[in-house]
């Protein structure tokens, strides 16, 4: 019988993500950090990954993004995808690897538990806003995940036991800075993701913009974005509160891709 | 002088309105109002203008007072864009309208909606608009699952050609602003000739079935023929699997079928062609179509929110590329940002 690669890709990438995971862990925790091998195991992790999701594409005629499996799935690879490019791109911020890959974790757990039955792709799914709205949406996130990576350790540092092992970092004034910088990439990317759903509900359901739950929430996301923002103008905003704005959006936008599909059956609920 | 004091406290309250904190509570406002909304059944729209209106106005006062606008472009930009956006939404909710409809293949609109909401100053120009079903067809995958609707239309077009086009899910027929839609709903239609008993004309037209297959044990209605005061309740009868949940199927009318009707006590059964004689009429059964409902949608903002939504976008990013490439991240400032 030929070797099933699907299941045996996806569960390579999985094992690598968590060893990587864990080095970075413990590089932090034990003072000995191993960057470089951390990076180079990321890399062939997402290379199995890709292959995985591909030949899932490949078998089902569809992209990944219609069960709560797919959105996971893919989710999870483009926020390492993005983490990844950030964690190579700017080193002093590696440490907060030991912050993402937990929630990483969290969600690739996730991902065991849920079933990886096929979905039915609905009509209105045959539109290329689709794709454009997926991948802002994404980029949107993987913006906000850097963002709460950096917050992490601003908050961390406060804790006496974790405080010194992120010493090396730039001081908190400059990751603030940094941080609120991948928020702002965030809030274009999620602004362009409401202008390409607006566009899409338009075509596939004859309106623009209906409130329902995804709508709602993705909205809420925008707002609490704006918010963050200005309370910076409008305030001097210490790093401490800004870490926890960061957490605050990121944790609305959690709600918005997981929490909502997970309650109602489709990813637009009664309306696809 | 009364002249300047007045002046000066326009000015102390186009400043007040102006402050960036009013910003935020406004923004914590509009996100309340927004979950209000969402979770209460009755709608709550003052729950959403309200915090708008304030945005409106404290973001024109801020663009009018505040000298940060003055010196960056990009941000003013974006700002005045996000007002352009308020007041077309306001715009489209005053003009929209929404509304429903149903044509039996080979019918034709004649501005008549089944169901409809719109705002206060819509400009009624839907009941000059005609178009005509030309029939369609659904694929279903195995398990009942709709595919796609293609859906035959023709139409005058203003400079009276006769124009056609396939319509469906994502591709809306648009004539005069109106952008017709196919829906979920769809059909059967008996087609019928009462001639009343009275003498007067015969008149044709069709009777529209709950939309199948959602109510596919339900093919039956309740109506009154024309200048008839006794209700007649007709059914769909059929024993052939039209969409067949253990394979791909397509949308179409049963091979064989009867009509049943009722009146009282009374029972028939008619096939095309035969007819029935009524206390107030004869009723003759003409055959099977099928009809499709349609969402109408009319809003006039639709590309200029388009245009605002990309200049906003647009202008964000110059805003922040600017202020981001002025000074690397891990340089500390100097002096304001
Ligand atoms: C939800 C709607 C709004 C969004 C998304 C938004 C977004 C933004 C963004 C992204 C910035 C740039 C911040 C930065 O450079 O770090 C900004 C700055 C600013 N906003 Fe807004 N804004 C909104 C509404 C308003 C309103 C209602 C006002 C009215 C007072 C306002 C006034 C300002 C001012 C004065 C600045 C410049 C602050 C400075 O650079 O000193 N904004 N806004």
């Amino acid at each position: 019988m030929a070797m099933d690669w699907e299941p045996l890709t996806l569960w390579a990438s999985l094992v690598i993500y968590v060893l990587a995971g864990s080095l970075a862990i413990f590089g932090v925790v034990l003072r000995k950090p191993h960057e470089k091998a951390v990076l180079a195991l990321l890399v062939p992790g997402l290379a199995l990954n890709t292959v995985s999701i591909a030949l899932r594409w490949e078998r089902l005629g569809h992209g990944p993004y219609i069960t709560m499996f797919e959105i996971l799935l893919s989710n999870i690879w483009s926020l390492l995808a993005i983490y990844l490019l950030a964690y190579w791109r700017i080193p002093a911020i590696r440490p907060t690897a030991a912050v993402v890959m937990p929630i990483l974790f969290v969600m690739m757990g996730w991902l065991l538990v849920t079933s990886p039955h096929e979905g039915h792709l609905p009509a209105t799914y045959h539109t290329v806003w689709l794709f454009v709205h997926i991948a802002f949406g994404k980029l949107f996130l993987g913006n906000v995940l850097v963002a709460v990576g950096i917050s992490g350790v601003i908050l961390l540092r406060e804790a006496r036991q974790a405080g010194s092992r992120f010493a090396r970092l730039p001081d908190d004034s400059r990751l603030d800075e940094l941080s609120f910088r991948f928020m702002a990439i965030g809030m274009i990317f999620e602004t362009l993701m409401l202008i390409a759903g607006a566009i899409w509900a338009q075509d596939a359901w004859g309106r623009y913009w209906a409130w329902d739950p995804l709508e709602t929430w993705s909205f809420l996301t925008w707002l609490s974005l704006a918010f963050a923002l200005h309370a910076r103008v409008a305030y001097k905003v210490s790093p401490r509160t800004g870490a926890l704005m960061v957490l605050a959006v990121f944790a609305l936008a959690f709600l918005t891709f997981f929490g909502v599909p997970f309650v109602s059956t489709a990813p637009h609920k009664g309306a696809v | 002088m009364p002249e300047n004091s007045s002046s000066g406290t326009g000015r102390r309250i186009l400043t007040a309105l102006a402050s960036l904190k009013l910003t935020l509570v406004i923004l914590a406002a509009l996100g309340a109002g927004i979950v209000a909304a969402y979770l209460s059944a009755t709608p709550t729209i003052w729950a959403l203008a309200v915090p708008l209106g304030a945005f409106a106005g404290n973001l024109i006062a801020a663009v009018a007072t505040n000298p940060v606008f003055r010196r960056k472009t990009a941000l003013l930009i974006f700002h005045l864009a996000l007002i352009a956006l308020i007041l077309l939404i306001a715009a489209g909710r005053l003009t929209y309208l929404k509304g429903q409809l149903e044509l039996a293949e080979g019918e034709v609109f004649e501005g008549q909606l089944t169901q409809e909401e719109s705002g206060p100053w819509h400009p009624r120009r839907l009941h000059a608009l005609r178009f005509s079903n030309e029939g369609f067809t659904i694929h279903y995958a195995k398990g009942v699952r709709r595919g796609a609707t293609r859906n035959r239309v023709a139409w005058m077009a203003p400079d009276g050609q006769l124009r056609r086009a396939v319509i469906g899910d994502q591709n809306p027929l648009v004539l005069s602003g109106y952008r017709f839609y196919t829906s979920h709903n769809k059909g059967f239609a008996p087609t019928f000739t009462w001639h009343p008993g009275s003498g007067a004309a015969p008149v044709t037209g069709t009777v529209h079935l709950p939309a199948y297959p959602l109510h596919e044990h339900k093919q039956a209605i309740e109506w009154t023929p024309p200048d008839s005061r006794t209700p007649l309740w007709v059914m769909l009868q059929f024993d052939e699997v039209i969409l067949d949940p253990a394979q791909p199927s397509e949308f179409r009318l049963p091979s064989a079928h009867r009509i049943v009707v009722r009146v009282g006590e009374e029972r028939h059964e008619l096939g095309p062609g035969e007819r029935v004689r009524l206390a107030e009429g004869v009723l003759e059964y003409n055959g099977l179509r099928n009809w499709m409902g349609y969402t109408v949608f009319y809003d006039f903002t639709l590309p200029w929110l388009f245009a605002a939504c990309l200049l906003a976008v647009i202008s964000l990013a110059w805003h922040f590329w600017s202020r981001f490439s002025a000074r690397p991240w891990d340089k500390p400032s100097t002096g304001t940002s």
